[in-house]
């Protein structure tokens, strides 16, 4: 009943704001399909198809039509997705991004410190699964701190005292797994190897853990997308550093020069996505009910793992600063210049840095996929 | 009625194009050389003496005095980088000049320069070159200095892009990166020239061919030493040219109007990996920290340059010599 409730107040939200924005919306939908959509276990199920009919500003007619069905037949060759999350508001849309995805398998969410502690993140995280119908995709809890140790830094004062926005959701029924996140990132790409995609949306700790506990799980991780960084541009905690290099600079550099297939967005990336935020994601932001601002860090990396197509990479090895001021800088050697004698960026595997991006076709994907009912 | 020109102190490890910053600035006659202040870096500072007093006696210019800095960085690290495989081993592109007649004053470059600005307060343009080691000794020695000295237009810093003695790190803030914190710190009246500028300034082997068919004495003379030069930068950039590091900041000093700049704190990571990187915040951005960038004086950092007017202006200078 609770979670039906949520879902009618968050589907109300969305026309009654359209209309306060002068926008008609016609969505033809067969009802009771929320929960299914939601869910990525149970996809055998043929989604109805989905036409809204919107007249912006200019009174144009945008259409945009989702046919779903195709989405049926992915079902046994979907790429399986770890997230690792600290949710957090806009770890929460790329999160209902990833269930939205008919072509993922979530084979789990670990959890770690950032916008929350990880203790907080991890009921989040179970309170999710939840409200997406996905109650029964594990979510392991990860490092309370980061690697050497100390208090994390926690950026609650942005996401709310409870990560969400103070939305203050309801407990959730389901329990974490057994397992610690590492341990479960271990496993989950070792039943696996080679096919498991990994999009890391906070602190690297449990990555750098999961690196340490198995020399091979570089290796084996198909793909690992990392929200952080701010390649030559200023960070977000202070001039030098954004927040998840930040959080655990030591974890970040582990994770850098594992030799893992490493895609990293920075937020010299992302912060060109959220600049030309437009009316239609304000409504999303307010569908989900989130008050405090449009962050779209998280759902922009994730369209980064979908649709790589929409960005450039810079190839280059990347280390990152671990002490004095600049703790938790980012520093790519983007190799205009031959070294003549080793340094700390020589004889490592390089990484791709998200250089430029596709800036509607990044919002036109979000915009999409979380207005797919 | 012409201005006044402006007094400069060049403090310098000369090096290939130290040597054409000096020449130009003694063929501008924008500015009144009145002292060269000798710092390690090229070359060790035993080195970039005696060079200097070659290239004033070169010049004719044996009135200009010469004083030497110090040997070791702020922190006394005598391990210091020496860029011998850029400019030569004597730093003049392996020429063996015969060795100078002239000596050094006996004061240090720190408290020439601290003199200089005292005598003449609010005048002494300082156009540093090197690392930052005698004028941060300066700022020590003399809590007035930062506010009697006009101007200190240095050589420095890789401003969002990657340096050139690692991919942290120009040479120069390398070379004492804490004596770079404390300059850019000190509330003085900065300008910063780095390599995300002087980069765009490139001497072409056209450029080089033409310096050569010039009858100026100091044309003659940097075609000798330039090879060396040349030969690095093709190894190391796979460019046909070279940079005009030091040509390019002095003339920053000169005619200030052929670059632009920004303003903001500028702090010089001391540490780690990355010891040398410097990070400007042009305060566009406001944090819900405070910062070790917060409330630090503001210095100007040139973001672009003028490029064909600034090698124009080099080739002009020593071209009519």
């Amino acid at each position: 009943m609770c979670l039906c409730f949520v879902y009618t107040r968050m589907y109300i939200h969305t026309i009654s704001i359209y209309k306060s924005l002068g926008l008609s919306v016609i969505i033809n939908f067969v009802s009771f399909q929320l929960s299914k959509v939601w869910s990525g276990l149970v996809f055998s199920i043929i989604i109805p198809r989905m036409d809204y009919v919107m007249t912006n500003g200019d009174g144009e007619d945008v259409v945009i039509v989702e046919n779903a069905q195709t989405d049926a037949v992915l079902g046994s060759h979907r790429d399986k997705l770890l997230i690792d999350t600290d949710p957090g508001i806009d770890d929460t849309m790329a999160i209902f991004m990833a269930f939205q995805s008919p072509e993922l398998e979530i084979l789990g969410l670990t959890t770690i410190f950032g916008n929350t502690s990880t203790e907080i993140a991890t009921q989040n995280a179970l309170r999710l699964c939840e409200i997406a119908g996905c109650s029964g995709i594990p979510v392991a809890e990860g490092s309370a701190g980061p690697l050497k140790g100390g208090i994390p830094r926690v950026a609650d004062f942005i996401h709310g005292s409870d990560g969400l926005g103070n939305t203050h959701l309801p407990p959730a029924k389901a329990k974490k797994s057994e397992k610690s996140a590492s341990e479960f990132l271990v496993e989950k790409v070792s039943e696996y190897p080679g096919e498991v995609s990994i999009l890391a949306l906070g602190p690297l700790t449990n990555l750098a853990l999961a690196i340490k506990r198995d020399s091979s799980f570089a290796s084996k991780v198909k793909r690992l997308v990392i929200l952080g960084g701010a390649f030559f541009a200023l960070g977000n905690v202070n001039p030098a550093a954004e927040a998840n290099i930040y959080g655990d600079p030591e974890a970040a550099d582990v994770v850098f020069t594992s030799g893992a297939n490493i895609a990293v967005v920075g937020i010299n990336v992302t912060t060109q996505v959220m600049f030309t935020v437009k009316c239609s994601m304000y409504s999303i932001r307010m569908t989900l009910s989130f008050l405090s601002g449009v962050f779209l860090h998280d759902p922009v990396s994730f369209v980064a793992l979908v649709r790589p197509d929409l960005f450039t990479f810079k190839k280059g090895v990347v280390r990152v600063e671990t002490q004095g001021i600049c703790a938790g800088h980012t520093l790519l050697d983007q190799g205009l210049k031959k070294w003549n004698s080793s340094n700390p960026w020589t004889e490592h595997s390089p990484v791709s840095v998200a250089w430029t991006v596709n800036v509607k076709g990044v919002l036109d994907y979000i915009r999409k996929l979380l207005m797919k009912p | 009625m012409a201005a006044q020109p402006k007094k400069i102190i060049i403090d310098t490890d000369p090096g290939i194009d130290d040597a054409m910053a000096i020449f130009v600035a003694l063929r501008s006659p924008e500015v009144e050389v009145i002292g060269l202040t000798t710092i390690y870096g090229n070359v060790y500072t035993t080195l970039a003496t005696r060079n200097a007093l070659h290239l004033l006696e070169v010049a004719g210019r044996t009135d200009i005095p010469v004083a030497e800095g110090s040997h070791v960085s702020i922190t006394n690290n005598a391990k210091l980088r020496i860029a011998g495989f850029v400019h030569g081993t004597d730093g003049l592109g392996n020429q063996n000049f015969p060795p100078p007649k002239g000596k050094p004053i006996e004061q240090s470059a720190a408290d020439f320069l601290i003199e200089q600005a005292k005598l003449h307060p609010g005048k002494v343009t300082v156009v540093a070159l090197g690392p930052l080691t005698n004028i941060a000794l300066a700022i020590q020695g003399d809590p007035a200095f930062s506010k009697n000295i006009g101007q200190i237009v240095l050589l420095g810093g890789a401003f969002l892009v990657n340096g050139n003695v690692n991919p942290a790190s120009e040479a120069n803030i390398f070379g004492d990166p804490d004596a770079a914190d404390i300059v850019f710190t000190s509330g003085a009246d900065v300008v910063a020239v780095g390599i995300n500028v002087t980069h765009q300034v490139v001497f072409t082997d056209a450029d080089r061919e033409k310096l050569s068919r010039s009858d100026g004495k100091f044309a003659q003379y940097l075609c000798k030493i330039l090879d060396v030069y040349f030969s690095y930068h093709h190894d190391a950039y796979n460019i046909k040219g070279v940079y005009l590091h030091d040509p390019a900041t002095m003339l920053a000093a000169v005619d200030p109007s052929l670059m632009t700049y920004t303003e903001g704190v500028v702090r010089v990571q001391t540490s780690g990996i990355t010891k040398g990187l410097t990070i400007l915040y042009n305060k566009q951005k406001r944090f819900g920290e405070v910062t070790e960038w917060t409330d630090k004086p503001t210095v100007k950092v040139a973001v672009t340059a003028d490029a064909p007017a600034l090698v124009e202006l080099v080739m002009e200078r020593l071209m009519d010599s």
